[in-house]
């Protein structure tokens, strides 16, 4: 089992409650819930998916949706680590990003062991552009962090899916043998 | 043939008159609710001001404080003890012009919400109650908003206070809003609660749904409840419904009957075993 997930939990409550404070009201009031930028502003893909679609997602297109929703997150908190200005804040984003680093390894890692194509890694994010005015860039920030928090659980919820059918499989194959 | 038609026509007419007076006879008791404490008129009908009446509640002569205004009847401060059927004889022919059967209560206060999801992907249910009583008949709206849109609610057909929801979409980055109002003829009050689709604990079944507890004493009666939670992440379910279980000290007979233990004098309270059984999902 590569996942080794768990973790972010911790550091995602951390690092989220640390950058809403950050970015101050209205982003760090307890109801604020705007709505979403329209996908062409926002290039972050949204973990969010219809209940019969996502249960007949086939084991290669989950891990293909994750490996996609991570290496554009990875690249996003990257860009929210390089423009903020507080020292604290910037070393817990790219402690952050070192584990989003190691999780779209262990992605990439099961895609090739189960003989599914992955992005190559070294490719940049495509879509994912520097923003522009700070304004905009609070907003942003906090669609990407409110975007990886689904993602995350999400993806606990697609991993103990891929083991369940994996485990199915092995045990198919355990009982031919 | 026209004189049947007409003969046909003419009966019906007089069963519904003969129905119609039957049902106006019986329906003489309208209810009024009222709040408790509060000072209640009770009207007789549509007599005139000066009209004068004679008032019984439940079939006796009325004893609490009150005033009686013409064909008005008014209780002070009333309370639980006021309840009844109250009925007016018009002076002097004695005859029954009005029925009232007065109900004392509250208006509500806000309820308490909670949701929960048991058919995790599928949706979720909230539950809702009333912590102090009202007395008198109470209904409940209920309405769910998620990402600005209302979703559709399933009231649960054997629970009155308990509706469904079906998830729209998973994994969004939008919270759900319940929103449940308490209303009865005194008052209305309502109570919302916003949660995210992590935050509601729930619970995927597996296929492996049996534990034996290895460890109880023989003889000795258990009350067992079970509470689970996703391995991976999520919150843990609410306890569930109890279980009586006493492990046996020798071979069961054929048992004819179910019982419930009986507690026999003398014995100590009996030991409760919450085991916290996480499932590998």
């Amino acid at each position: 089992n590569h996942i080794q997930n768990k973790s972010f939990c911790v550091h995602n409550v951390c690092v989220c409650t640390v950058y809403l404070s950050y970015l101050g009201p209205p982003f760090s009031d307890p109801g604020f819930s705007p709505p979403r930028p329209n996908s062409s502003s926002l290039s972050v893909p949204s973990a969010a998916t219809r209940v019969d679609l996502w249960r007949g997602l086939e084991n290669g297109a989950r891990l293909a949706q994750n490996q996609r929703a991570y290496s554009v997150l990875l690249c996003a908190v990257r860009e929210l680590a390089r423009s903020t200005l507080c020292p604290y804040l910037q070393s817990s984003l790219m402690h952050f990003c070192s584990g989003l680093s190691g999780l779209l390894g262990s992605i990439s890692g099961l895609m090739n062991a189960l003989g599914y194509t992955s992005l190559p890694p070294s490719t940049p994010a495509q879509g994912y552009a520097p923003l522009l005015s700070s304004q905009f860039q609070n907003m942003e920030g906090f669609w990407v962090l409110r975007e990886l928090q689904s993602w995350l659980w999400r993806s606990a919820k697609d991993f103990t899916r891929l083991k369940k059918r994996l485990q199915r499989l092995a045990t198919t194959v355990h009982g031919l043998n | 043939m026209a004189n049947i038609v007409t003969s046909f026509c003419c009966v019906v007419l007089a069963a519904v008159v003969v129905v119609y007076a039957q049902r106006r006879s019986q329906q003489g008791a309208r209810i009024q609710y009222e709040k408790i404490g509060s000072d209640v008129t009770m009207q007789c009908g549509s007599l005139d001001n000066d009209a004068s009446v004679t008032w019984k509640v439940n079939g006796t002569d009325v004893k609490a404080r009150r005033r009686e205004e013409g064909p008005r009847l008014i209780l002070m401060e009333v309370n639980m003890s006021s309840n009844g059927l109250y009925s007016c004889f018009q002076n002097p022919d004695g005859q029954r012009r009005d029925q009232i059967n007065l109900r004392v209560g509250l208006p509500p206060k806000e309820p308490q919400v909670t949701c929960r999801s048991n058919t995790y992907p599928k949706g979720f249910y909230c539950s809702w109650h009333l912590q102090h009583p009202t007395y008198i008949p109470t209904d409940f709206e209920v309405d769910v908003q998620h990402n600005q849109r209302p979703l559709e609610v399933t009231r649960d057909e054997v629970h009155k206070n308990r509706c469904h929801v079906k998830f729209p979409e998973l994994f969004t980055s939008f919270p759900y809003r319940v929103n449940v109002t308490a209303v009865n003829s005194l008052g209305r009050a309502s109570s919302a609660i916003s949660f995210e689709e992590s935050s509601i604990g729930t619970v995927e079944l597996s296929d492996s749904t049996s534990h034996t507890i290895t460890d109880a004493y023989a003889g000795k009666e258990y009350i067992i409840q079970l509470a689970a939670k996703d391995m991976e992440i999520g919150t843990w379910s609410d306890w569930s419904v109890a279980v009586h279980a006493t492990p046996w000290m020798e071979e069961p007979k054929p048992i004819t009957s179910t019982t419930e233990s009986d507690i026999i004098p003398g014995m100590h309270e009996l030991p409760t075993v919450r085991t916290l059984l996480s499932y590998s999902l």
